[in-house]
C-alpha cells in the first residue's frame, strides 16, 4: 500500500510536468491549429539557461526567473522568424517547420552544452516523510508551480482583455477579427504562453528529470499525449491528462519493467487517438467530414 | 479533404498525373536522361572516389530507399510518418537475427527482412490510417519510439548492446566485402526502386493518390477506396525501409536501437523534404546531400567549436529542414524546374486560354444542335427502362437537434430525370450526401440497383456507392485542383480500369489501359465542351466550366445512376441549355438522373418527375405539372396567407418571395422562364457563382481546422 502511494505521488509530480508541457500544446494549438514539435524543446532550453545562471552565481529564484522570460522571447522570436512566414500552410507542414526547429534547439543544446546530463539542486533538500510515504520536496514544488502556472493562465484568459482576445481568436477566428483582433498578434501571444509555460516545466522539473539535450523530446511527446486527452483543446483536461499519464507511467515502471515505461506514452496515445480522437475528457459530437 | 492549402507543399507531385500527351512525352524523356546520368554517375563513383567518401555514399544509397518512400508517402498520399526509422530497424534486425544466429544467406534475409517490415506496416497501419494530419504525425512517432523500446529490453535481440558481427552481403558463395561492391549493389536496388517508383506515381494508382489529396470525398464518391489506397502507399514506403535495414545490417555490422531512433527519422524526412516531396528523383537527390552535408559538417565543426562533441551534424539538419519548409517548400526537383524554366504549375496557369464560359458554351451549342436526343452512352447491360434503379425508404439524417433530411421515400428509375427541388436549407445536399454514402443515414435505408447500400445499421463508404454504380457532382465543387481537366476526368475512369500497384509500376502491363483512360478523359471533355482547356489546370478554370468538369468526371465512371447536386448553378444560358441537352441524350442513353435543384421552375423545366423537399420532408412527388399546382408547394415557397410577417412577394421578377435565396433564385429564374434573354445570363451567372463561391470558402475554412 505504501509502496502504491509512493508510486502515485511520484507519478503525480511527474506528470504534473507533462501537464505543463501539454498546456502550450493547448495554447499553440487552439489559437493556430499547429502543433509545435518544439514544444519540450522550451523546457530543455529553460533548464539549461537556469543551470548556466546558477552556475555564473545567480541566486537559484533569480536563475528560474530569468530562464521563464528567456524562454518566453525565444518562444516568440521563434513564431516570428520561423512560424509566421510560412502562415497558411497545411498541418504536414508545420509539423515539419517545428520539428526542424526543435532538431536545431536540440543541436545547438549539445553543442554548448554538451552530451552529459545536468541538473538544478532541489529547491528544497531532504525528504518529508507524510505518514510513511517518503516524498520529495522538489514534488511538492512541481505540483505547486503547476497549479500556479495553471491558475495564473486560466486568470488571465478569463479576467484580462488581452485575454478574452485570445479565447476569442481561439473560439472564433473570423468574428475575432471581425471584432479588431489581429490573428498574428493573438498567434505570438499563443507561442509566448506556450513558452513560459514550458519553461516552467523544464525549471521545477529539472532536479528531477535532469536536464539534457534531448530530454524535449520524451517532455514533449508526453505533454502531446496528455493535450491529446482533451482533444488539445482544454487546458485543465492537459493537466488532468498529464497527471494520468505520469502516475500510470509510474505504476508501469514500479509493477511491470521500469525499461517499458517510455512506450507507455505511446501506447497510450496511439490507443487514444484511434479510439477517441475528441480527448478522454474531451467532448464526442458527431463531426460530419464534409 | 484536405483544403487548398496543403496543394502548395507537394512540389509537382500532382504534375506527375496525366497531363497532355505533349507533357507526358517531355517528361519521359527527361526521365530517361537523368536515369542515363544517374546510372554514369553510379558506375564511375567509386572509381574515382577515396575509400572514406565511397563509404558516405553507400550510405547515401541505403537511406535513399528509405527517403524514397517517405517521398511518395508524403508527396503523393500527403501523409507524414515520423517513424520510418521504426520500419528501417524491423529490416535491420530481421536480417541481422536471420545471417547470424540462422545461417541463412544475405538474399533470403532480405526478402524475410521486407515480408516482416511489410507485416508490420499493415498490423500498424490499419488502426493509425483513420487518423489524419498531426495526430497520424504522432502516431507514426509513437511507433517509432515503440520500435525502439522493444529493441532495447528484448533480450532476443541483444538488449542494449544490440545485434553484432553482422557479416558482409554474401550469396551465391560469393562475399561482397569492398566498398565499391557494397556501393554497386545498393545503387542498383536504388535505381531499380526509383524506376518502379516513378511509374507506380505516373499512372493509375499515382492519379488516384493526387485526386485523395486534393478532395478525399470527390475521390471517393469515384470509386477509389482511400482508405486501402493509403494502405497500400504506407506498406510499400515501410517495404523500401525494410530494404534499406538490411542494407544497414550489412553495412554498419551492428544493429541496436539506434536505427529506430527518432533522429534517424527526421534525417529520411529531411532527405524527402529537401529533395522534394512527391518526386522520386528529390529523394535521391536529398539523401545523396543530406549525407554529404552530414558527413561535412562532422568534419567541419570541431575544428570551428573545439571540444565540441555528440552529434554535430544534427544542428546543420535542423537550420536545413526549417529553411526549406520556409524557402524552397518544393525542394531541389522544383528549382530546378524553375531554373531550366520547365514549367512549374505557374507556367501552365499562364497560358490558360481564356474563353469566357459564355463563347465556349457556344461552341458546344453549335455541336449539339441538330443531334435531337440521341442516346448517349448506352451501356450493354444496363437495367431495362422504368426499372428501380435508386430507392430511398424513410429516410432521415439528423445533426444533432436538427432534422436535415426527415423521413424522405424516393425512387428513381432508369431512364427518367428526377428533379429534386426545395428552398435553400430543405436539406437536398444532406440527402445527396446520404444518398451518395458521404453521410451514414440516422435512420431509413438508401438501394442502389435493388442493394441495400447505406442504413443507420450499415453505415456506408462512399467508394462502395460508387461502385455500385452511382456517381455525383458536388453543390460545393470539390474539383481536383492540382490536376488538368484531362487528369480530373481521368480519375473519373477509376473504377471502368484496373492497373494496381504492381501492374503499375511495372508500367508496361497498363500502358495501353492508361492511353484509353487518357483518350476518353479527352472525349468526355469535349462532349462538355472543355476541349480547349483539357491541358489545363483545373482549377484555373472559372466556375462554371469547373462545375461542366465535375459533370464529365462523373460522366467518366459510366455510372447508371447520375447524381447532381444543383448542377446548373453558375452556368451561363448557353451551357446550361447544353448540359440539359446532354442530360436528356444520357437518359435516352438508358441512365437514372436525380438532380437538385433550388428553384422550382429551372428544375421542373427538364425534368420528368419532382420530388420537392421542405424542412426535411418530402411534400410533394409528381410529374411537374401537378408539383406546380400542390398548395402544399405553393405554401413552402411562397408562403401562405398567414405569414404576413414575410416580406411581400418580389413582383418584378415573379418568381420567388424567398428573401434568403434571391440572388441565384431570381436570376436563374429569369433565366430558366424566358427563352435566355439578353443580360439575364450574365446576372445569372454572377450571382449563382457568388453565392456559391462563398459557401465554398466557408467549406475551405472548415476544412482546414478540421
Amino acid at each position: 500500500m505504501i509502496d502504491l502511494l509512493q508510486l502515485v505521488v511520484a507519478g503525480l509530480s511527474t506528470g504534473a510536468a507533462y501537464g505543463l508541457v501539454g498546456v502550450g500544446f493547448v495554447a499553440i494549438h487552439s489559437v493556430t491549429g499547429i502543433i509545435n514539435l518544439a514544444q519540450g524543446e522550451f523546457a530543455m532550453v529553460a533548464g539549461f539557461v537556469a543551470i548556466a545562471l546558477l552556475g555564473a552565481g545567480f541566486p537559484l529564484a533569480a536563475a528560474a526567473v530569468a530562464a521563464v522570460v528567456t524562454v518566453a522571447v525565444l518562444a516568440g522570436v521563434i513564431e516570428r522568424v520561423a512560424v509566421a512566414p510560412a502562415a497558411g500552410s497545411s498541418a504536414v507542414v508545420y509539423i515539419m517547420l517545428t520539428l526542424g526547429v526543435s532538431t536545431t534547439l536540440k543541436a545547438t543544446a549539445l553543442l554548448v552544452a554538451g552530451p552529459q546530463p545536468r541538473a538544478l539542486p532541489a529547491f528544497t533538500p531532504g525528504v518529508l516523510d507524510l505518514g510513511g510515504v517518503q516524498v520529495r520536496p522538489q514534488d511538492l514544488w512541481i505540483l505547486v508551480a503547476t497549479v500556479i502556472a495553471a491558475a495564473a493562465l486560466y486568470v488571465f484568459l478569463e479576467r484580462t482583455t488581452t485575454g478574452r482576445a485570445f479565447r476569442a481568436c481561439a473560439e472564433q477566428p473570423v468574428a475575432a477579427r471581425l471584432v479588431g483582433i489581429s490573428p498574428s498578434r493573438m498567434s505570438t501571444l499563443s507561442w509566448v504562453l506556450a513558452g513560459i509555460v514550458g519553461a516552467v516545466a523544464g525549471v521545477v522539473s529539472s532536479p528531477v528529470f535532469q536536464t539534457d539535450w534531448n530530454i524535449g523530446l520524451f517532455l514533449g511527446l508526453k505533454g502531446f499525449v496528455a493535450a491529446s486527452m482533451g482533444g488539445l483543446a482544454s487546458i485543465p483536461a492537459a493537466i488532468l491528462g498529464g497527471l494520468l499519464l505520469g502516475v500510470v507511467e509510474r505504476l508501469v515502471a514500479g509493477y511491470i519493467s521500469s525499461g517499458l515505461q517510455d512506450a507507455v506514452a505511446f501506447f497510450l496515445l496511439i490507443i487514444l487517438l484511434v479510439a477517441r480522437p475528441s480527448g478522454v475528457f474531451g467532448r464526442t459530437g458527431a463531426v460530419a467530414r464534409v | 479533404m484536405s483544403a487548398e492549402p496543403a496543394v502548395a507543399e507537394r512540389a509537382d507531385a500532382a504534375a506527375m498525373a496525366v497531363e497532355g500527351p505533349g507533357a507526358g512525352r517531355r517528361r519521359a524523356r527527361r526521365d530517361l536522361v537523368g536515369l542515363a546520368v544517374l546510372i554514369a554517375a553510379v558506375v564511375v563513383f567509386p572509381l574515382v572516389a577515396e575509400g572514406q567518401v565511397v563509404f558516405v555514399g553507400v550510405f547515401a544509397g541505403m537511406f535513399a530507399l528509405a527517403a524514397l518512400g517517405l517521398s511518395l508517402l508524403m508527396g503523393l498520399a500527403g501523409q507524414i510518418s515520423l517513424g520510418q526509422a521504426g520500419f528501417l530497424a524491423i529490416g535491420a534486425y530481421t536480417s541481422a537475427v536471420l545471417t547470424t544466429r540462422y545461417e541463412v544467406n544475405s538474399l533470403l534475409a532480405a526478402v524475410v527482412a521486407v515480408a516482416v517490415a511489410v507485416a508490420a506496416a499493415f498490423a500498424v497501419g490499419i488502426p493509425i490510417l483513420r487518423l489524419r494530419g498531426h495526430y497520424l504525425a504522432l502516431a507514426t512517432l509513437g511507433f517509432g519510439i515503440i520500435v525502439a523500446v522493444v529493441a532495447n529490453q528484448w533480450e532476443f535481440l541483444g538488449g542494449q548492446s544490440g545485434i553484432f558481427g553482422i557479416g558482409d552481403v554474401a550469396f551465391n558463395g560469393r562475399t561482397y566485402d569492398e566498398p565499391g561492391e557494397q556501393f554497386y549493389l545498393l545503387w542498383a536496388t536504388v535505381i531499380v526502386a526509383l524506376v518502379l517508383a516513378r511509374n507506380l506515381a505516373r499512372g493509375r494508382v499515382g492519379r488516384a493518390l493526387g485526386a485523395v489529396h486534393d478532395s478525399e470525398v470527390a475521390a471517393e464518391t469515384l470509386g477509389i477506396d482511400t482508405f486501402r489506397l493509403r494502405l497500400q502507399v504506407f506498406v510499400l514506403s515501410a517495404a523500401l525501409a525494410g530494404i534499406a535495414g538490411t542494407g544497414y545490417a550489412h553495412v554498419v555490422g551492428v544493429v541496436n536501437a539506434q536505427s529506430a531512433s527518432f533522429q534517424l527519422s527526421v534525417e529520411l524526412l529531411l532527405m524527402a523534404v529537401v529533395g522534394g516531396l512527391g518526386s522520386v528523383w528529390g529523394a535521391i537527390l536529398g539523401a545523396v546531400f543530406v549525407e554529404g552535408l552530414g558527413e561535412a559538417l562532422t568534419t567541419f565543426i570541431p575544428r570551428v567549436i573545439p571540444g565540441a562533441s555528440g552529434e554535430y551534424q544534427l544542428i546543420g539538419f535542423g537550420l536545413l529542414l526549417t529553411l526549406s519548409v520556409i524557402f524552397l517548400p518544393g525542394g531541389f526537383v522544383q528549382a530546378g524546374r524553375r531554373l531550366s524554366g520547365l514549367g512549374g504549375r505557374r507556367s501552365a496557369g499562364a497560358t490558360v486560354p481564356g474563353p469566357g464560359p459564355a463563347s465556349s458554351g457556344g461552341a458546344v451549342a453549335v455541336r449539339e444542335q441538330g443531334a435531337a436526343v440521341e442516346p448517349l452512352l448506352p451501356r450493354e447491360g444496363r437495367p431495362p427502362p422504368g426499372t428501380v434503379v435508386l430507392r430511398v425508404t424513410g429516410l432521415e439524417r439528423h445533426f444533432g437537434g436538427v432534422r436535415a433530411v426527415d423521413g424522405v421515400d424516393l425512387e428513381v428509375r432508369t431512364g427518367e430525370i428526377v428533379a429534386l427541388i426545395g428552398p435553400n436549407g430543405a436539406g437536398k445536399t444532406t440527402l445527396f450526401n446520404v444518398v451518395s454514402g458521404v453521410l451514414p443515414p440516422t435512420a431509413g435505408t438508401v438501394e442502389v440497383g435493388g442493394r441495400p447500400v447505406s442504413s443507420a445499421a450499415r453505415p456506408p463508404r462512399p467508394h462502395t456507392v460508387a461502385a455500385a454504380g452511382a456517381a455525383r457532382t458536388f453543390q460545393n465543387l470539390q474539383i481536383f485542383t492540382s490536376m488538368t481537366v484531362a487528369g480530373n476526368v481521368a480519375v473519373g475512369r477509376h473504377l471502368r480500369s484496373r492497373g494496381g500497384i504492381v501492374a503499375g509500376a511495372l508500367a508496361f502491363p497498363a500502358r495501353r489501359e492508361e492511353r484509353a483512360i487518357d483518350a476518353e478523359a479527352r472525349r468526355l471533355a469535349g462532349l462538355l465542351g472543355l476541349d480547349d482547356v483539357v491541358d489545363t489546370r483545373a482549377a484555373d478554370l472559372p466556375f462554371g466550366r469547373q462545375r461542366l468538369v465535375e459533370v464529365a468526371r462523373a460522366l467518366a465512371a459510366e455510372p447508371d445512376r447520375l447524381l447532381l447536386d444543383e448542377p446548373m448553378a453558375g452556368l451561363a444560358a448557353a451551357e446550361r441549355a447544353d448540359l440539359a441537352h446532354l442530360l436528356r441524350r444520357r437518359r435516352a442513353g438508358g441512365m437514372a438522373i436525380l438532380r437538385g435543384e433550388h428553384d422550382m421552375e429551372a428544375g421542373m423545366a427538364r425534368a420528368d418527375r419532382g420530388g420537392v423537399l421542405d424542412d426535411g420532408h418530402r411534400i410533394a412527388l409528381g410529374p411537374p405539372s401537378a408539383i406546380a399546382d400542390d398548395p402544399a408547394v405553393i405554401a413552402a415557397y411562397l408562403g401562405t396567407d398567414d405569414d404576413t410577417a414575410l416580406p411581400p412577394p418580389r413582383t418584378a421578377s415573379g418568381t420567388t418571395a424567398d428573401g434568403t435565396t434571391a440572388g441565384g433564385a431570381t436570376a436563374a429564374g429569369a433565366t430558366a422562364a424566358g427563352p435566355a434573354p439578353g443580360g439575364a445570363p450574365a446576372g445569372g451567372t454572377t450571382a449563382g457563382g457568388a453565392t456559391a463561391a462563398g459557401e465554398a470558402d466557408r467549406r475551405g475554412d472548415g476544412g482546414g481546422r478540421a
